[in-house]
Order: C-alpha cells, then sequence, then structure tokens
C-alpha cells in the first residue's frame, strides 16, 4: 500500500470508524510494530500486548489526524513510541502523555505544506538512512529502536559520549538537509 | 524571541522516546513556547515513522485484530471527553509568557502556576531551590533553581550534562545571554560561572545528571552544603 493509501485509510477511520480502513491499517503496521517492540527487548507476547494497544488508541485518536501535517507512519510511530514509554519506560510517561502532538499548534499552522509532501518526506528520508555512514545509522536506530539514551549508547558501543552526540548531530543533520529540500 | 534552542541530538533522542525522564521534561517545557523546536521535534519524528515502514514484519496472531475489536467496542460505549482548548502547547499569547516569566504546563501540574508559592529551600546565600517529584533516572535531579539578582553561581565544570531552560529573568556566561524560554546545554566538558544579570531574580528550570564539581577551598566546602 502507499504511503497516501495509508493516510486515506486514517482519515477514513477518523472521521466514520471505518472498519475495513481499520483491518488495512492493522494489516499494514501490526507485524511491523511488532518487530518494533520486539527490538526494544520485549518478549513476542508483551509486544503482542502493545500493538493491541497501539491499534486501540489509533482507533481513538484516529479523528485527530491531520494528512497534511504528518505522513500516517510518522502519526503511527508517535503513537507506537508513546505507548512503548507508557509500558516499559513508566517514569517518562507523564512528559509524553501528551499524544494529540500533531493536534496541537506545534506544528505551525501558516506551513504551506500538503500532504503529498509529507508522504514523499518519509520516503526520502528512508532512502536517506540508507545511505548513511553505517556507524551513524547505527546510532540513529539505537536510539529509535532500542529506546537507549546516549549514555547507554556510548556504554554499549565502548565509545565517548560526546562521540555518540556528534554522529547524532551529523546524522540529523543530513537528514534534515534532505528533508529542507522536499519542502522547499 | 528565543534566541538558545535544543542541539540536534537532543531533538533526536527527545523524538526516539530516549531521553531520560528528567531531560525530557526539560525539553517538552522548551517546545511549550518554541515552535521552531517543535517543527524539528516533527522532522525527527519523520524518521520514526520512516523507520516504522522499513523494519521487517513479524506475524501476529490470527485472532490480535479480533481481540482488538472488541477493545474498540468497549471503548465505544465509554466515549472520550472532546477535547477543551486547555491543552494550550505553544501558545505564545498566553499571558504568563508575556509579563516575563513562564511556567510550561508540565510544571504547572506539579507546581501550580505560582513560582512565589513554591516551597523554596535556601541553599546558600543568594540561591534558592526546589527539587522537583520527577520519577528521575538514577543520579539525575531535577529541579528549579532561583538567583538573586547579581548572584553569581560558583565556577564550576561538568562531570554530567545540565540542561538549564529558563523561567523569569536571565543569566549570562561565556557563552551569552540566556533569556526566558532560552535553553543551554552545558556538555560534559564545559566550564563556566552563570550570573544573574538584571534586577529581578532569575528562575530556571535545571535537570543534571550528575553532581558539578566547584573550583576553590571555599566552593567546594560549599558543596556539600548546597548539594548541588
Ligand atoms: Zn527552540
Ligand atoms: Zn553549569
Amino acid at each position: 500500500m502507499t504511503a497516501g493509501q495509508l493516510s486515506a485509510m486514517l482519515v477514513a477511520l477518523g472521521e466514520h470508524h471505518d472498519r475495513g480502513a481499520f483491518r488495512q491499517l492493522f494489516d499494514h503496521f501490526a507485524p511491523r510494530l511488532k518487530s518494533f517492540y520486539l527490538k526494544a527487548g520485549t518478549n513476542p507476547q508483551m509486544a503482542e500486548e502493545l500493538v493491541q494497544e497501539t491499534f486501540t488508541q489509533i482507533w481513538r485518536k484516529a479523528h485527530l489526524y491531520r494528512p497534511d501535517k504528518a505522513a500516517a507512519s510518522t502519526w503511527i510511530f508517535t503513537i507506537a513510541r508513546n505507548q512503548r514509554i507508557d509500558r516499559l519506560r513508566s517514569e517518562k510517561s507523564f512528559v509524553y502523555k501528551d499524544e494529540d502532538f500533531f493536534a496541537s499548534k506545534l506544528v505551525s499552522d501558516e506551513e504551506q505544506t500538503t500532504e503529498v509532501h509529507r508522504n514523499e518526506l518519509v520516503e526520502r528520508v528512508s532512502k536517506a538512512m540508507a545511505l548513511l555512514p553505517s556507524n551513524q545509522a547505527e546510532i540513529v536506530s539505537m536510539a529509535f529502536y532500542d529506546e537507549a539514551t546516549h549514555a547507554e549508547i556510548a556504554q554499549k558501543l565502548s565509545l565517548p559520549l560526546g562521540t555518540v552526540k556528534s554522529r547524532m548531530r551529523l546524522a540529523f543533520g543530513r537528514l534534515r538537509n534532505i528533508l529542507s529540500e522536499v519542502e522547499a | 524571541m528565543i534566541h538558545h534552542h535544543l542541539s540536534d541530538e537532543m531533538i533526536l533522542a527527545y523524538a526516539a522516546g530516549s531521553l531520560s525522564a528528567g531531560q525530557a521534561m526539560v525539553v517538552a517545557c522548551h517546545l511549550d513556547i518554541c515552535p521552531a523546536c517543535a517543527a524539528r521535534v516533527a522532522e525527527a519524528e519523520v524518521i520514526g515513522g520512516a523507520l516504522i515502514a522499513d523494519v521487517e514484519e513479524t506475524a501476529v496472531s490470527d485472532d490480535l485484530f479480533n481481540q482488538i475489536l472488541v477493545d474498540v467496542d468497549e471503548a465505544q460505549s465509554f466515549p472520550e471527553p472532546e477535547r477543551t482548548g486547555a491543552s494550550a502547547s505553544g501558545d505564545l499569547s498566553s499571558s504568563s509568557y508575556l509579563d516575563g516569566r513562564y511556567v510550561p504546563r508540565l510544571l504547572a501540574n506539579m507546581i501550580g502556576d505560582d513560582f512565589a508559592a513554591v516551597r523554596w529551600r535556601t541553599v546558600g546565600p543568594g540561591i534558592r531551590q526546589f527539587v522537583l517529584p520527577v520519577p528521575s533516572s538514577e543520579g539525575e535531579k531535577v529541579r528549579l533553581l532561583k538567583l538573586s539578582p547579581g548572584f553569581v553561581t560558583p565556577d564550576h565544570s561538568h562531570h554530567g550534562s545540565e540542561l538549564t531552560l529558563v523561567l523569569k529573568g536571565s543569566f549570562s556566561d561565556d557563552t551569552g545571554r540566556y533569556r526566558v524560554g532560552d535553553i543551554q546545554d552545558a556538555e560534559e566538558d564545559m566550564h563556566h560561572q552563570p550570573m544573574a544579570d538584571t534586577e529581578e531574580d532569575c528562575i530556571c528550570l535545571v535537570c543534571t545528571d550528575a553532581p558539578l564539581e566547584f573550583k576553590g577551598v571555599i566552593t567546594r566546602l560549599l558543596q556539600p552544603i548546597i548539594g548541588i
């Protein structure tokens, strides 16, 4: 399914709790989200529970989804991340519980971005990730998948903390350049 | 006008959900009034989405979808209340920001919206603190610091990081001037001596992940008392 189709499903779900759309979103994202949770070190059973909770949240919050603000995968990532924090890192959940991030004014309303742009961004970022030097890509994915803090990454890779931070900075800098090219 | 923003690596780690609780709190409080950094977080979340889109698939149980339908049907009978405008994320017009102080939502949940009502503890001449009940990770401390006008923080270096958000007044050190909404990320090897540089108190939200190291005998003697 294309990013545009996924966006449309999420909109349909938000507008009238369309069960067909919900099923399609589930078929597409559930096996990916299960991998996402497994990578954070959960056992398969807990990974499925987290998938279950995430989809319940998706159902409840779909009306807050705005296709001009985020691709479906981006929005679902934020729900999944918050769900993971709720379950595995309860000390942080008080910070991230404001799930309707994209519904808030944080992303400025004047921004002239279209749905097409949002979906294109994700594709570009995917391609760009594959082109990152492997030592930068490794650190980015450890942060996103393993939920490892800077200090934990430094420890795991036996690197100075400063090196971890500068690699993150380099990786994000590169990816942001690619994003700004698309948005310009 | 905010002049000092979050670093790329902080933005990325916040979007990934990988910051410690204390650091995430300070970051969230800055995002509350900084649309520029909030837009960067949204960009970083695109990376998270791209990783989800590209990850290999793991088969899920056959009846998982049906279980979810049971859950949502139950949820349906207890609909979520419509949101009121209560969440004023990024609302720059909020009066508390305009009158030269800023109480972020997360913080207001803990202390209310009046700094005068905080139960400040004196830690030394010209410096008061309130340690926040944040369930943080080991070694980490999140607190409000209140510096009297002209107060010069003892010269110190950092073993760990020190993330500071100005909520009222301003301070200066060698790296620049920090006003309401500005953030300072003092890295491990940084060495500085911040000074409250106006006629009013300077109130900051500070997260440290290791005790600071002070220069000079007097301040070293004071350290156990100050506890910072
Ligand atoms: Zn900022
Ligand atoms: Zn310092």
